[in-house]
């Protein structure tokens, strides 16, 4: 789950690199950047963190 | 082309006001002034009427009570002596007086920056329960020399090896050597490679003087972790942390906005604005501190007692609200250094906005309590005193990148979001996520840094040139409400660098250190208090410390921990 997490926070980065060569247009990079963005936060706070909140401290 | 006499002589007087710095019109000094010890000359034995010097020993008998007879034309440094002052001479110590103008003031706000460590140390550990104080307080404190140790030893290299020549501070052009490699035709530059352990070349004087500053801004980012991670991280994970974000991570990041890396490219390789801009370090400093705190806080968990089984959150209120708005005020008040330093200077090249970034520091930061007072007050009934001293933070944090791009409006509103969004930020991370954060450092500066940057793009209103470009790209920088949406795009790309990047940097090596290290305490010791298990000594040692909600206690006067 963690290497899972961390693999999409790293896609969402070069997604949105790639979004500098995908398009010269800046509302075209902006769109790619914002949804690189997206896929690092859902990475970072749903995926990668819910294996620590499968293992809180709290649930034991 | 050939000056005229005539003309010369103007440019010398000229040059000598300027040479004087500051002082009073040269005219009516002289018109007080004793009688001339000797006339300067310009070249060619052209004598210089009216430059005099005072007396020097009517000067020793008499002293110079109302200050108008010191710094005259005796001060200037003459290159021979036999020919007088010269225009060379003239011409170099204006140049040099300028330089020293810009030290001064650069060191001066690093040295401010340096006592927001104090307003950290102090807000942390009010907002931490006493039994941690110790314990807290000495994490904020040996940020400094372990985190300017790991910076003197690669850090500054890194960043800021490659940056070249920075006018402002005359040359600084021992650091030039900057790694880079190229993919589809771009120029990237990854890290620089000059200046490791401030060796070489780089003892030079003007290196010294960004070295110092740029050290302050490092530290700040370090003690951004400790407050998220306080009241149940191991002091030795916290050191290694400490020293890895010292070293790679901030420096890294670092050289890609600041030090010619390939962030700060963006405009001249992809034409997006300016290519990425951060006045002085909202996604440098604060949103590289606040994802590694996201990163180490997930990995260390929750304060025992944060969250019930059912996941809600309880509040654990800190131990002491004086610190934490006294210590809010310190910072305000370093952050006079933050932002207007960040012009490393205050002559030539468009410092003299350095007006305009303090006004906009000083709006943002009291619009950004105000908001969070005021959303405090309708949602919770009551003004809550450290989310007013967060929504300042916020504030301050939020205007860090734009304070030298925007105009005071702008300030404002960019002010009023963040002491919003602190707010709700907090209440996030507790509910959703359920990242404990007993300070709130994630949304200071994790959640407000990034709205920082990306507020450059929106608000930067093209009215600031310092020295003709910014980042290589000749004009000034314009965001997306000013007619430039490339600018936008520059910090959204900073910004999924950030939360993509510098974040899985951060968890990689911290995932690292709690394989070896470990980096949280036991329940034991957390339930003590971290004071006596981790530093060996008692913060209070002639109170009573409570930790009544789990029905233990230490009975601080003997100073040791009781039985439970």
């Amino acid at each position: 789950m963690r290497l899972a997490g961390l693999g999409m926070i790293l896609a969402g980065w070069l997604l949105a690199i790639a979004g500098l060569f995908i398009t010269t247009s800046n509302v075209g990079r902006a769109v790619i950047a914002c949804a690189g963005i997206a896929i690092s936060v859902y990475g970072n706070l749903g995926v990668l963190n819910s294996y620590y909140l499968a293992r809180a401290i709290w649930k034991k | 082309m050939k000056i005229q006499p005539s003309s010369r002589f103007l440019l010398a007087v000229i040059s000598i006001a300027g040479a004087m710095s500051l002082g009073s019109p040269l005219m009516a000094e002289d018109a007080k002034a004793p009688a001339a010890a000797s006339a300067a000359t310009l070249p060619g034995d052209q004598a210089i009427s009216g430059i005099s010097k005072p007396d020097a020993a009517k000067l020793a008998e008499t002293g110079d009570p109302d200050g108008s007879l010191t710094g005259t034309a005796a001060d200037v440094t003459v290159a021979d002596a036999k020919k007088g002052i010269t225009l060379a001479d003239l011409a170099n110590q204006a140049g040099q007086n300028k330089i020293a103008i810009n030290f001064t003031w650069t060191l001066i706000c690093g040295f401010l920056v340096m006592f927001m460590q104090a307003g950290f140390a102090i807000v942390e550990t009010g907002l931490i329960r006493a039994k941690n104080a110790n314990h807290t307080m000495m994490m904020n404190f040996m940020v400094y020399g372990l985190g300017l140790f790991a910076y003197w030893v690669c850090g500054f290299a890194i960043q800021m090896g490659g940056a070249g020549a920075i006018a402002n501070l005359g040359g600084t052009s021992p650091i030039n050597a900057e790694k880079v490699f190229t993919l589809f035709g771009k120029p990237w530059g990854l890290f620089g490679t000059k200046g490791f352990f401030l060796s070489g070349a780089s003892y030079d004087v003007g290196v010294m003087v960004i070295f110092l500053f740029e050290m302050v801004f490092m530290d700040t980012t370090t003690t951004i972790v400790t407050g998220t991670c306080a009241e149940r991280w191991k002091f030795s994970a916290f050191a290694v942390s400490t020293i890895f974000l010292g070293a790679i991570t901030y420096p890294l990041f670092g050289n890609w906005a600041w030090g010619g890396g390939w962030l700060s490219q963006l405009g001249v390789n992809f034409g997006l604005g300016h290519g990425y801009c951060d006045f002085a370090g909202s996604g440098v400093v604060h949103a590289v501190g606040g994802l590694t705190a996201c990163a180490v806080g997930m990995q260390v968990g929750p304060r025992i007692g944060k969250f019930n089984r059912d996941g809600s959150p309880n509040v654990i209120p800190g131990h002491d609200l004086s610190y934490v708005v006294l210590g809010c005020f310190i910072l305000a008040f370093g952050w006079f250094g933050f932002n207007p330093g960040s012009t490393l200077g205050a002559s030539g090249n468009g410092c003299l906005r350095i007006g305009s970034v303090a006004v906009n520091t000083m709006l943002a930061g009291c619009t950004g309590s105000f908001a969070a007072v005021l959303y405090m007050w309708m949602r919770y009934g009551k003004p809550d005193a450290s989310m007013a001293g967060n929504g300042l933070l916020a504030g301050l944090v939020a205007i860090t990148a734009p304070s030298g791009f925007v105009n005071p409006l702008a300030a404002v509103i960019i002010g009023w979001i963040a002491g919003i969004l602190v707010c709700l930020a907090v209440e996030f991370f507790d509910r959703v996520p359920k990242i404990d954060d007993p300070v709130g450092a994630m949304s200071v500066h994790g959640v407000n840094g990034l709205w920082g940057v990306l507020s450059v793009g929106l608000f930067a209103d093209g009215k600031s040139n310092y020295g003709g470009g910014w980042n290589g790209v000749t004009g000034s920088v314009t965001g997306l409400f000013y007619g430039d949406a490339g600018q936008l795009v520059a910090q959204l790309i900073g910004i999924a660098t950030l939360v993509g990047a510098i974040f899985t940097l951060s968890y990689a090596f911290n995932w690292i250190t709690d394989v070896i290290v470990g980096q949280r305490v036991g329940v034991k010791a957390e339930l003590e208090g971290l004071d006596i298990p981790e530093m060996g000594a008692l913060c209070y040692p002639d109170f009573q410390v409570k930790t009544a909600e789990y029905g233990s206690s230490i009975s601080a006067s003997a100073g040791t921990p009781a039985k439970h």
